[in-house]
């Protein structure tokens, strides 16, 4: 009773706050959407109309650009090939980085705090820099074109902010979970598998909406590997349209608008995860 | 438990084996191939051993990639044992794709290039063949402008071809000069400010210039010293090294250029402006003039509202010459695309760029757009491009673009520097110095 | 309180032999990293001794001149200011913002969903794709740039975004908090889902009020992840790179260059392999320092907690 009365007075004094909230809210999502509404009225413009008038709404829609993409046999190669590195890469990535984050977040061993440090140099040396020697190594594994090569090397590059970000979330797992588990007889890699994982879902599938991201938008790892139109990716499709000289914005977005859909639509897919993983955890603890 | 840690592991070994048998695969079976062809002695005398030429190219516009590709087929067609693989990529990605390919010292076939001082130094390290005896059979090196073919050479040796060369100028819209009344060609510096003046007072951009790209902007600089100092002055800074970046000529262009900075030239925002925005004002018929290169007229068209341009009232002159300068008028500056041949290159790729360069395939190329045309009797009609052809054939000394001309390093730092001057962020002494010191460095000290 | 205390206390476990096992489930990471980071952080460290145009073997071997040139550089000291400038920004306005948004559409509002989405939306779209679409927002013409157009008509002051040397900065700095926004956002709402439910509500029983949940149980439960998002923005920061490059190229005159484009300036525009290595060495020794005083810091906080 006390309590619902104290609720209604509360109320009162927090309507002003309320109404700020959504003007500020309101202000982020213009911040955000404007540029994304332009990017896709962009796609529906001609090159020109884009260069001229590149905020203004295409009336009307032109969407040969968005056709002639789609009738481009190579777009769909590249969506094949996208596809692929993504999965493979985002795969290996949360595996990999779930098995050592675990191992971080949950083993105390002597040197620990050097080999994590070891396993952060990804986020130090990223593949931009890295490059140059990155091409003679697999060129020495003779996987050039290739692209397992690609999944392989980008893989590597998200090992350690998934490692970091994984560690972080496993760590916040309540350890009264783990020494019940040992109780009933369960190992450590046991509890990992069985208990851990299950639990962590929402973390897990934060990491693979960062790793499907990062795979997908690789530009220079997937130029430089790979020398056949037929095994490139989306990204490198986007280059088709820029030129020497200057670039078809219009093309350009009307690809990237194709290109974004399905990492957009892995995204929505994960976020569910993401935000209704928990409720059955924790009725399990 | 166990079970599953010996599936990731059995799953690691696998992946590992994998890496470890096609990277055995790619060490022993690929070299293996071609030594063992010869070996097995094919007994068919006409029949010639197949052969692959890697073709890396950068036209990445739709129509030239498939005249390229069309191009290639049908000389596969005529060769049957030749196989063209190209690789098409856009521009700033395939420098730096090969920046990683070069550190092996292995090439593509064919590839890119603007000649100068980076083709220079692939020389020097032993990257590209000497097709120089090859280009001159059947007297083919003939049939090519001898200034173009010389951006391709270095020490009086080819090691590529142009297909393209023309010459920067200015590109001006006809009905804008008549709205304010100026009249075109503009013959000198002081009739250029007097015009900017013009077209200020009738509301009208009067250049349409492109800072934030750098090269844009470096055109007018380098122009300006190549008017004011003359061939003389460049040769002695960079060739022979008896002059310097810091003499008179080169500090002069710099005030010269601000001149036009302070004279408000140029569109709001210039210094941060692409190519492509310069090229939009210049397309919508909102700027008067631009100094641009032989490609001026296609990026408006592309760029413009309604993908037209201003071609029907597109006119060109050379750049204006400054009262009391060194040069001679006729100096241009200019440049092009051409290919040069990587050092494990087949003979057939030089047969296929003889192939690339007769005069009926130059005057496809010239329809699509790609540039001005190299072979000796190429038609030409349109009348601007016909203006830089005789531009470029009547200069007794054409100056390719300081950054394609002077070494991979010292090219970046002038298009930087003109930047620095129209920001006003560096005077032209200090920009000067700074292109100085990095001569010293790539070229070598002053003598 | 109690139950903030439990759950913070995580004690060290015992040794069983079980555990040793778990080591193997670093090798398959650790391999990758030897093989494709490891290498090349060496192989750079061989080529940041020479002077060296990348065409070819590197031959000219000249110590460690390259690294004394790069102290010397007042350019490369400009680069290493603004990346900082971009650091700080990041930490101090960027993540407050990503956790402002996160704690406000984490829970209780309509349509959660939808922004979550639209928040991260940006993070989905490449960098590429980002520089070219913010250049022409940046347009300082207003019929064309979309951001002087409103300062237009608000009647406020245009301005030149990317012209001006003293503004490109802070105009990059825009663009990176709307593309990485979404990315600690995320971090954030995945936090947050992570706190139990329980302990919120058994605190609204005890009657606490809203601003004391949030000061006295949500940021506190979200430490961990505010300390890791903090740590991959700096890192992140450090390394900012396609949307400078393609959006000025480091200009005007420098004034937006950062680590990145510096670095790629001279291995992929100049050719100066050796110098551009030895600035990668650089780069790697600076996040370097900042992670080990990190983690240092982390670590002893941890143990005190």
């Amino acid at each position: 009773m006390s309590d619902s009365d104290a609720k209604k007075s509360l109320k009162f004094i927090e309507i002003i706050p309320v109404i700020l909230k959504y003007i500020v809210l309101v202000l982020a999502l213009l911040f955000i959407l404007v540029p994304i509404v332009i990017i896709i009225f962009g796609g529906l413009k001609t090159r020109g109309e884009f260069y001229t008038t590149p905020y203004m709404p295409p009336i009307p829609p032109k969407w040969g650009n968005i056709i002639k993409i789609l009738n481009m046999p190579i777009f769909w190669y590249m969506m094949r090939n996208s596809i692929v590195v993504t999965l493979a890469s985002t795969a290996g990535v949360v595996i990999v980085s779930s098995m050592s984050a675990f191992v971080f977040a949950r083993i105390d061993f002597k040197g620990k705090g050097s080999l994590f440090q070891f396993f952060t140099l990804g986020l130090m040396f990223p593949a931009t820099v890295a490059i140059l020697p990155i091409f003679l190594i697999v060129r020495q594994l003779g996987l050039q074109n290739n692209l397992i090569s690609v999944i392989l090397v980008l893989t590597t590059f998200q090992i350690s902010m998934s490692t970091v970000i994984l560690r972080n979330f496993f760590m916040e797992i309540p350890s009264e979970l783990q020494d019940a588990a040992m109780i009933d007889g369960c190992t450590t890699i046991g509890f990992f598998w069985r208990i851990l994982l299950p639990l962590a879902k929402p973390s897990l599938a934060a990491v693979a909406s960062l790793a499907v991201v990062n795979t997908w938008n690789d530009l220079l790892v997937t130029l430089v590997l790979i020398d056949k139109e037929r095994l490139w990716t989306l990204q490198l499709g986007v280059m088709q349209f820029q030129g020497q000289y200057g670039q078809d914005l219009s093309l350009v977005s009307a690809f990237l608008i194709l290109a974004a859909i399905p990492a957009v639509i892995f995204y929505i897919f994960a976020q569910r995860h993401i935000v209704s993983g928990l409720t059955a955890g924790s009725i399990k603890g | 438990m166990k079970k599953i840690l010996t599936l990731t592991l059995v799953a690691v070994f696998m992946v590992s084996m994998l890496l470890m048998g096609t990277s055995c695969k790619g060490a022993e079976e690929e070299p293996a191939a071609p030594a063992e062809e010869p070996a097995a002695e094919e007994p068919a005398p006409e029949e010639k051993e197949p052969v692959t030429i890697t073709w890396w190219h950068i036209q990445t516009e739709e129509s030239q990639k498939a005249y390229w590709q069309d191009l290639a087929d049908r000389f596969m067609d005529a060769n049957p044992h030749v196989t063209i693989e190209i690789t098409v990529m856009e521009n700033e990605n395939f420098k730096a794709k090969m920046t990683t390919v070069m550190q092996t010292g292995e090439v593509p076939d064919l590839f890119q290039s603007w000649g100068g001082g980076t083709m220079n130094a692939q020389v020097e390290a032993g990257l590209l063949k000497d097709i120089t005896d090859k280009l001159a059979e059947d007297g083919f090196a003939d049939t090519i402008s001898p200034g173009a073919l010389g951006v391709y050479s270095y020490n009086g040796r080819n090691y590529g071809v142009p297909r393209d060369m023309g010459m920067v100028g200015i590109f001006y819209n006809t009905e804008l000069f008549d709205k304010a009344g100026v009249t075109a060609p503009i013959a000198t510096w002081a009739d250029l400010l007097e015009a900017v003046d013009k077209f200020n007072a009738a509301g009208i951009t009067p250049i349409a210039e492109a800072a934030g790209d750098k090269w844009p902007a470096a055109f007018s600089w380098e122009y300006l010293v190549t008017r004011i100092g003359g061939q003389a002055a460049f040769d002695a800074a960079a060739n022979t090294r008896t002059g310097s970046f810091t003499d008179e000529p080169f500090v002069q262009a710099g005030y010269k250029l601000l001149e036009l900075v302070d004279a408000d030239a140029y569109q709001d925002g210039f210094l941060a402006a692409t190519w492509g925005d310069a090229a939009t004002i210049m397309g919508n018929g909102e700027a008067a003039m631009n100094c641009m290169g032989q490609w001026g007229p296609g990026s408006y068209r592309e760029n413009s509202a309604d993908g037209k341009g201003i071609d029907d009232k597109l006119g060109w002159f050379p750049f204006p010459m400054v009262e009391g300068g060194a040069g001679n008028p006729n100096d241009a500056l200019g440049g092009g695309n051409g290919f040069v041949v990587g050092k494990d290159a087949p003979d057939e790729a030089v047969d296929f760029l003889k192939f690339m360069l007769t005069v009926e395939e130059q005057d496809k190329q010239t329809e699509l757009g790609m540039g001005v045309p190299v072979v000796k009797g190429a038609t030409v009609e349109d009348p601007i491009l016909l203006q830089i052809i005789e531009g470029r054939d009547k200069a007794e000394y054409l100056q390719l673009y300081y950054d394609q001309y002077l070494p991979p390093a010292m090219g970046s730092v002038v298009n930087d520097i003109v930047q620095g001057i129209m920001a006003k962020a560096m005077t032209p002494e200090e920009a000067c110095q700074m292109l100085e010191d990095s001569a010293v460095e790539n070229i070598g000290p002053r003598k | 309180m109690v139950t903030i205390e439990t759950l913070k206390k995580r004690k060290s476990r015992r040794f069983s032999s079980d555990r040793i096992k778990v080591f193997l489930f670093l090798i398959p990471a650790a391999v990758l990293l030897l093989v494709f980071l490891v290498i090349p952080i060496f192989q750079c460290l061989y080529y940041s001794l020479f002077n060296w145009n990348g065409m070819g073997p590197a031959e000219d071997f000249i110590g460690i001149i390259n690294y004394k040139k790069i102290i010397s550089d007042n350019v490369f000291l400009r680069a290493l200011g603004n990346t900082f400038a971009i650091v700080g920004l990041s930490l101090f306005v960027q993540l407050p913002l990503a956790l402002f948004l996160a704690i406000m559409i984490g829970r209780g509002i309509k349509g959660r969903a939808f922004y979550r989405t639209v928040f991260f939306l940006p993070y989905v779209l490449s960098e590429t794709i980002t520089a070219v679409m913010w250049r022409i927002l940046y347009n300082p013409d207003p019929s064309r740039g979309f951001i002087n157009a409103v300062f237009q008509a608000f009647g406020w002051k245009m301005q030149d975004w990317l012209g001006n040397m003293n503004l490109v900065l802070f105009s990059i700095f825009i663009v990176l908090t709307w593309k990485y926004i979404g990315f600690h956002m995320l971090l954030y709402i995945t936090g947050l889902q992570n706190i139990p439910r329980d302990v919120e509500e058994a605190a609204l029983i005890d009657g606490v009020n809203k601003r004391q949940m949030l000061t006295y149980i949500t940021l506190p439960l979200l430490g961990g992840t505010i300390r890791t998002s903090a740590y991959l923005s700096v890192l992140g920061s450090l390394q900012v790179y396609a949307i400078v490059w393609i959006m000025t190229k480091g200009g005007p005159v420098n004034a937006s260059e950062v680590l990145s484009t510096y670095m790629y300036r001279f291995s992929f525009v100049r050719f100066q392999l050796g110098y551009g290595a030895a600035v990668a060495i650089v780069m790697l020794i600076i996040s370097l320092i900042f992670s080990v005083t990190y983690m240092s810091i982390t670590r002893r906080t941890e143990h005190i907690a």
